[in-house]
């Protein structure tokens, strides 16, 4: 099989060069573009698997880059967002990005969130498995039924959609918009607490510590990512 | 003084001379009459009496119509009605003709009277009409106060011959003089001001000052709040005066709101245009430091995780220069923080939340720098939903746990425990160690202040000013404290609010399978 491609959208130079020279390491092809406009060509004739892209571009914001890219593919975004304002992240999300990174970020986080979105993109049907397990919980799709330890644990429908959704949507960070649209629906897209009450409440049920999460991740202000 | 004024009755003539003349008039037309009264039949002549009447009425007013009614009949009777010369009269008839005549002379002299002063009066009123609505022109394109302060003094001198000052209510040292003051104030008026000022009553005074005239305090009335004061003096004797007072004082009230919110209006664009300076500077500073420091804290990064590994030498310096680049960036990330919050106008994301939930994601944030303390976390389930911005008090529990990981010795735990009160929610952070310096525990939250200035770890002071501010914009207090069992306790609050109501979905019937 073809190494997968990515291509680094950033117009700063050092940053695309410890980048690239990170993802060749890992076994990958890389490509380059410093602008928005270069990145849709370079995107264009490529067909990459994967773009890292930076929310700081002179010629335009990384929103309007997403929404061009998902006109017609579906591979995954990683966005690099040396902004502190929440507003941008979400808007990109939004746009069908899959994740963020903070500048400045750790070599490893970078290829640890460019792994998973790889597996993501390579194997989609995967979230659709009848099994998924994380930490000591099993979820069987088939039979509807969730259980810890072996244990069965009891879910509110809203609880149970709430958990299919983000194990549908595994490594990827879901605003808090997607994840109200898709499970209340539109008319609720701005009631964020119920949201995040049943986050609450999977985490109680679900993880070892409510207070310190390890699959139920908070990206405050943004949403939530889900990690198996 | 001598100028005529519309609204004092501006009679040229004294009255004396009014009726000298309607005497006149009289002695006129009967000294025309005379040489014809052979040919002349006396209805005719009775004709040109009663004209006489009607023309005095026109030209002198009431009183001399009357007059000139009594000596009309007087004359007609002396010189005209046989025998002549004489008061006496030989055909009864003539009683009658007299009396008819002087009825009607009587009658129309008044109607004319009345005519001819409801239309003076109609002119006066048309007058005071036209310099007002030349008043509120000249209001209208007033850039300043003083110039209003002219147009006003200029109206109340050309129309009643008043002097005026004109006194700006400014915030809350109280009504300031606009221009010069036309009246001087004494003591008493200023208070008198104040009250008119408060009340939104006026007061018209009917005392005399030293000049013969007497004072007027009329309120400013906005819209929204009193704008100030008006004091007119002007001559005793004008009690119709007030409506006319009234009408400019709320000509000017509106002229002075008008100025006053073109002021608010133009401090507004001006603050919004440097806010946005001042965010847009932040933002770019903000990025142009971090592009840099990613580059540099990437590369060292890399340095230090190469596969296969550098020389044990180089690998160490690598990860030194990754960790100085991340301090840097920490601490920039603070200085950012707290030019912005000090710029004043923080915009909270205020939304219902679980603190749990921030609590969790602070504690990842900051991970490794926590490996060397166990956190403990009591109470914070059982808190209701608080109304913050996630982002922030993130920012606050980060700067918390790190500084309580900072001072205090490995191995020690980190406690967090929250009370909810009644009112407020307290969320407390206690660490093992020194505490704080006892004398500076007033001192902690100031920026560019430690709590242990002396102390080898590194810091800028920033990090508790900074919650200090973001606290503060949530409505809440932050303090510091040495607990009694030793260490160092933050403590802050937060407001509770009334939370929003969440409708509750029940389990499904058969357990498990939902």
């Amino acid at each position: 099989m073809n190494k997968p491609l990515i291509l680094i959208v950033e117009d700063e130079q050092q940053i695309r060069r410890f980048v690239r020279s990170a993802l060749e390491r890992e076994g990958l092809r890389v490509g380059e573009a410093a602008t928005r406009r270069e990145g849709l060509i370079e995107a264009g004739r490529g067909k990459p698997d994967l773009v890292v892209l930076d929310l700081g571009l002179p010629d335009g914001d990384g929103a309007a880059f997403v929404e061009d890219f998902r006109t017609w593919s579906s591979a995954p975004v990683l966005v690099l967002s040396a902004r502190s304002t929440e507003n941008d992240k979400i808007d990109v999300l939004d746009a069908g990005a899959d994740d963020y990174l903070t500048k400045p970020f750790a070599v490893g986080e970078l290829l640890a969130r460019v792994r998973a979105l790889l597996r993501r993109g390579r194997s989609n049907p995967e979230s659709e498995a009848a099994r998924v397990a994380f930490g000591d919980v099993e979820v069987d799709f088939s039979r509807r039924q969730v259980s810890r330890r072996g244990e069965p644990v009891k879910l509110t429908p809203i609880e149970y959609r709430l958990l299919g959704l983000l194990i549908a949507n595994a490594g990827k960070v879901m605003t808090h918009r997607q994840l109200l649209r898709e499970v209340w629906g539109p008319a609720y897209s701005d009631s964020s607490h119920y949201l995040r009450i049943y986050v609450g409440h999977l985490r109680h049920k679900l993880e070892d510590d409510a207070a310190q999460p390890r699959h139920f991740l908070t990206e405050t202000g943004v949403g939530y990512r889900f990690q198996l | 003084m001598a100028l005529p004024r519309l609204l004092i009755d501006s009679r040229p003539h004294p009255s004396w001379w009014r009726y000298a003349r309607a005497v006149l008039a009289c002695g006129l037309t009967a000294g025309l009459a005379f040489p014809f009264h052979e040919s002349l039949d006396l209805p005719n002549t009775v004709m040109l009496f009663v004209m006489t009447v009607v023309l005095v009425a026109v030209k002198a007013g009431r009183g001399p119509a009357v007059l000139a009614s009594v000596v009309s009949v007087a004359l007609f009777d002396f010189l005209f009605v046989p025998p002549r010369f004489s008061f006496a009269v030989t055909d009864g008839q003539y009683l009658l003709t007299f009396a008819v005549m002087l009825a009607v002379s009587l009658i129309v002299g008044q109607l004319t009277a009345g005519l001819r002063s409801q239309a003076h009066e109609a002119d006066r009123r048309e007058q005071v009409t036209r310099a007002l609505y030349e008043l509120a022109r000249k209001l209208a394109g007033a850039m300043t106060v003083g110039q209003v302060d002219d147009a006003l003094r200029h109206f109340l001198d050309a129309q009643c011959g008043a002097r005026s000052s004109l006194l700006i209510a400014a915030g809350d040292t109280g009504p300031t003089l606009a221009g010069e003051p036309g009246v001087a104030l004494d003591r008493l008026d200023w208070q008198t001001v104040r009250m008119v000022c408060a009340s939104q009553q006026a007061v018209m005074s009917s005392a005399l000052d030293a000049a013969g005239l007497c004072r007027h305090f009329l309120p400013l009335t906005g819209a929204t709040r009193n704008r100030g004061a008006l004091v007119v003096s002007v001559a005793a004797a004008l009690g119709e005066m007030r409506p006319l007072l009234e009408a400019v004082a709320s000509l000017v009230s509106t002229a002075v709101e008008r100025l006053h919110f073109v002021e608010v209006a133009h401090a507004a664009q001006v603050d919004a245009m440097s806010e946005r300076l001042r965010s847009s500077i932040l933002s770019a500073l903000s990025h142009d430091v971090r592009t840099p420091l990613t580059a540099l804290y990437g590369m060292a990064d890399a340095l230090a995780t190469a596969r296969p590994p550098l020389p044990a030498e180089a690998q160490e310096t690598a990860a030194a220069i990754r960790d100085q680049a991340l301090r840097l960036n920490g601490m920039v990330g603070n200085l950012l923080d707290m030019a912005r919050l000090q710029s004043g106008r923080v915009q909270l994301r205020r939304e219902w939340q679980p603190v749990e939930e921030v609590v969790g994601a602070s504690l990842k944030l900051l991970g490794p720098a926590l490996a060397d303390h166990p956190v403990r976390i009591t109470g914070l389930d059982a808190l209701p939903l608080l109304e913050f911005d996630a982002v922030l008090i993130e920012r606050v529990f980060c700067n918390l746990f790190e500084n309580a990981a900072k001072y205090a010795p490995p191995g020690t735990p980190i406690v967090l425990e929250a009370d909810a009160g009644p009112e407020t929610v307290e969320l407390r952070v206690r660490s093992g160690g020194e505490g704080f310096a006892a004398e500076r525990l007033d001192k902690v939250f100031d920026l560019f202040e430690r709590g242990r200035p002396e102390s080898a770890v590194a810091g800028m002071g920033v990090g508790l000013a900074i919650c200090q501010s973001i606290v503060a914009a949530h409505g809440g207090t932050i303090r510091a404290f040495n607990p009694p069992g030793g260490g160092a306790c933050v403590a802050f609050t937060l407001p509770r609010g009334c939370p929003p109501a969440i409708e509750s979905e029940s389990l499904p019937p058969e357990g498990g399978t939902p």
